[in-house]
């Protein structure tokens, strides 16, 4: 059999097809790659995926039922004593659910399609096939916009339903809501891609990917944290009538006159409310509006990708000249001249190395800001508890208030080990596991060992031990702690963390996997559990051991300094075994990493 | 210096099995320092198994590896000092500089902090790196990976050079730079072993070559004696496709024709 040139050519009448058969066909190759993804995976996280399905389509539902009750209870006259006149509020109620919809899809899709457009590493085969530019980059916008929209959707469409359903709009409010929404995220996406092109123009794309997953991070444990440290500030039912009908007042601030977005939600009020003309008229106005921004984004980023403006990186840097340094003269930070002197060359080696692409790697470096942002918020929570045992009704005896006070003054090395710990972990962790595909390079050269745990061990333990001090001495500096109380703490967290450290390295070295191409997941989620549960049961009878004989000694009326001396002795010994035991045990699998 | 008769690699009934299935199976062969030794084989032939079993990268199922007179399993610190390792892919730490990669190799190898600034100058001066030298590797293009992780390998000047593909990605003028460099080196005594699928480079540059198909040594010996014992071959391309099986690139040919 023989295979003749042009044979597989396409029929000419079929490359008269739309560009809508092309994006469809496109679309469909991304959701059999989906598919087939989700038909190989685990039963696990098909299970997964389905539970998450479910969880977001029922919270959709729940949140169309509470917004109708609430929107409904807006107009009740207990609230009107309140807010006078709710219907203002409750006609912005479109313009900001447009309004966030739009701004979330903008922001969204810019890492989506950075990750589409550039890092995907498909858009050279894309284009070389024989299907039209402007299909592929509907393709890609469709693609970067649908997960998010998907979301969106489930979260708005409910709210404006609710409103709708509330207020007894006109039938036609519903699909247009709809299709307002499609056309807002169209025109968001259109912009964001190009907002990503003029990114990428200046900055290498993997780097602002690693840009964005930092601040996406520290932003999502801002937020989440925020609550906490609100919380310490006092409780919420201190704001007045005034200040809530302040902060509604806010929410009529989106309906400017001169944003499509807001255009956009007075159109769909006016058509519910059966105001027809301003209803048809807005709404045209927004949708033509949304149709030239994506006409105009796709034109756009279509020819700057295509003439290769896309392409090619500015640089805004300036060359660096080559180094001359004179023979014997080492450059490096501090650290590093110390370790120099310290630790033997190849122990030295892995851990300036280590640090180095810690430092560098911005993944990273959001996993070592996050215990700090704890740790302030938590500081802060104790300094405002005043470091008193809460007074509760006085039955409690005299000696066990002043055993409570006792413990209570080494809050401070809690929130220091608490720190340390939440950093260490991880670093303890992936400490083998972050080689990745680059571990090749110490394997393969003469390092023993003992040598390289020690080395991830360090790695691991510095860092969270000098956290833990700077954290221990500031906040022992606010609270005016004693001296023999600061300095039996930074001998505390010293100890317990070099426990903690042992037994989370061993974890790291049990669970390390090399073939990661993802760095998210480069340890599992099942050794994160297990290492957490091992350190969970070591803390508390390390702190025992340390602070035991002080409560005992305490009781007893005897010099506290026997009681830390003991607490010490005790403390001291189970911390150093908990620190050699774990990694010595699991030392073997050192030798066959990377052989999978 | 070495002479050309000192084994520096040897292997003695290597097997390495994954699971049931053998990949590299009952291999013996000996690379004596002065001598460039190339290693031909189809895709999937048992390759860079066979030299990650060399380097102390895995762990063999049988048999014995020697380099430089130690064994990989019962003296890899001895055996890993002696030599150096390029492979297929640079996986470098994206995070360095090409400067601070030199340097992170140099200590590894526990040499001397004079010796290792002055050895890493030298080396990114030789393969036109100097410039780029304090630039993170992730922003170096794959052939400046491939200079990089070369330079890495020759920092401790080693007895026993091990390269798996070492001219992919690099342009004309690189691949001349290392083709004669590693003449040199093995002119100055040390063995150098490479896997290479350009015939024409191990034709031309290697001075014995061994053929691996599914795991198993088909021939060892220079082209003279590879030419001898075939069935009239002369070029290396004639004699590879014999060994390994040419009748299945004849069949694509008819169906591309």
């Amino acid at each position: 059999m023989s295979i003749t040139a042009g044979a597989i050519m396409p029929e000419k009448g079929s490359t008269r097809r739309s560009l809508a058969h092309y994006v469809l066909k496109l679309l469909r190759l991304r959701w059999l790659i989906f598919f087939s993804a989700f038909r190989r995976s685990r039963p696990r996280r098909k299970f997964g995926i389905i539970l998450v399905t479910l969880l977001v389509l029922g919270g959709s539902g729940l949140i169309f039922w509470v917004s109708w009750w609430l929107l409904g209870f807006l107009k009740s006259p207990l609230v009107r004593s309140v807010v006078p006149d709710p219907a203002p509020l409750l006609e912005n109620v479109p313009v900001v659910v447009l309004a966030a919809s739009f701004v979330g899809i903008l922001l969204t899709s810019f890492g989506v399609l950075l990750q589409a457009l550039y890092l995907a590493g498909d858009m050279d085969f894309l284009l070389a096939s024989p299907v039209p530019i402007r299909a592929v980059f509907v393709a890609k916008l469709l693609q970067a916009i649908l997960p998010n929209f998907t979301i969106i959707v489930l979260f708005g469409l409910p709210v404006l339903y609710g409103l709708g359903a509330s207020g007894g709009y006109n039938f036609l409010y519903y699909p247009l809501v709809l299709v307002v929404m499609a056309m807002l995220a169209l025109a968001a996406s259109g912009l964001s891609g190009l907002l990503v092109m003029a990114v990428v123009r200046i900055f290498p794309a993997r780097r602002v990917a690693e840009v964005l997953a930092f601040f996406g991070a520290i932003f999502s444990i801002l937020c989440s944290q925020s609550g906490q440290l609100m919380n310490s500030f006092g409780p919420s039912d201190r704001f007045s009538p005034d200040q809530l009908n302040q902060g509604l007042n806010i929410v009529t601030r989106f309906n400017t006159p001169w944003s499509p977005l807001s255009w956009a939600g007075r159109g769909l009020v006016d058509i519910g409310e059966g105001r027809w003309l301003p209803g048809i008229g807005f709404l045209l106005l927004t949708l033509g509006v949304s149709a030239a921004v994506f006409a105009f984004s796709l034109a756009t980023a279509e020819r700057l990708y295509y003439n290769g403006w896309a392409s090619i990186q500015v640089s805004i840097r300036k060359r660096r000249q080559p180094r001359t340094v004179p023979a014997g003269q080492v450059r490096g930070f501090p650290l590093k001249s110390l370790a120099e002197r310290v630790l033997p060359p190849a122990l030295r080696a892995v851990v300036v190395k280590d640090f180095l692409v810690i430092r560098r790697d911005l993944r990273n470096m959001s996993q070592v800001i996050t215990p700090m942002i704890f740790g302030i918020i938590y500081a802060i929570m104790l300094m405002r508890s005043g470091g008193e045992p809460p007074p509760g009704r006085g039955e409690a005896p005299q000696f066990f208030l002043d055993s409570l006070r006792v413990v209570m003054s080494y809050g401070n090395v809690g929130i220091a080990l608490f720190v340390g710990w939440t950093l260490l972990a991880r670093l303890a962790l992936m400490s083998f596991s972050q080689e990745g595909r680059h571990y090749w390079m110490i394997k393969a050269s003469p390092v023993a060992t003992w040598k390289l745990i020690v080395a991830k061990y360090l790695v691991a333990y510095l860092p969270a031990v000098i956290l833990g001090w700077i954290f221990l001495l500031g906040i022992s500096i606010l609270q005016q702690a004693s001296l023999s109380a600061l300095v039996y703490g930074i001998l505390v967290v010293t100890l317990c963390l070099a426990g903690v450290a042992g037994i989370n390295l061993a974890f790291g070295i049990r669970d390390a996997r090399m073939d990661w191409t993802d760095a998210r997941v480069m340890t599992r989620g099942a050794f994160g559990c297990l290492s957490a549960l091992g350190s969970m049961a070591y803390l508390p009878v390390c702190l025992g051991l340390f602070f035991g004989p002080m409560i005992i000694i305490g009781a007893l009326s005897l010099p506290l300094v026997v009681g830390q001396l003991l607490g010490l002795g005790l403390g001291g010994i189970f911390s150093v075994i908990c620190a050699v035991i774990p990694p010595w045990l699991v030392r073997g699998r050192v030798l066959t990493m990377g052989e999978q | 210096m070495n002479l050309p008769t000192t084994p520096l690699i040897e292997t003695d009934a290597l097997i390495k099995r994954y699971g049931e299935k053998p990949a590299v199976d009952n291999i013996s062969f000996t690379v004596y320092g002065g001598e460039v030794f190339g290693f031909l084989g189809p895709n999937g032939a048992g390759k860079t198994t066979t030299i990650k079993m060399i380097v102390g990268l895995l762990k063999p199922t049988s048999g014995v590896v020697k380099v430089a007179g130690y064994d990989v399993q019962a003296q890899p610190l001895l055996a890993k000092a002696a030599s150096g390792y390029v492979p297929d892919t640079p996986n470098l730490y994206p995070k360095l500089s090409g400067r601070e990669l030199l340097s992170f190799v140099g200590d590894l190898y526990e040499m001397d902090r004079t010796q290792i600034e002055h050895r890493k100058e030298e080396l990114l001066k030789l393969f036109d790196l100097a410039q780029a030298g304090d630039d993170l590797i992730d922003s170096y293009s794959h052939g400046m990976q491939q200079k990089t992780s070369l330079a890495a390998a020759l920092m401790h000047d080693p007895k026993v050079l091990v390269l798996d593909e070492p001219t992919v990605g690099l342009d004309p003028k690189s691949a001349r730079l290392i083709k004669d460099m590693l003449r040199q080196i093995a002119n100055r005594g040390a063995a150098v072993f490479l896997s290479t699928h350009i015939l024409e480079i191990a034709e031309r540059m290697c001075d014995r070559i061994g053929i691996i198909n599914k795991g198993q040594l088909v021939a060892v010996g220079t082209m003279e004696e590879l030419r001898s014992s075939g069935k009239g071959e002369t070029s290396l391309e004639d004699i590879f496709l014999s060994l390994t099986g040419g009748a299945e690139d004849a069949a694509i040919t008819e169906v591309l024709r």
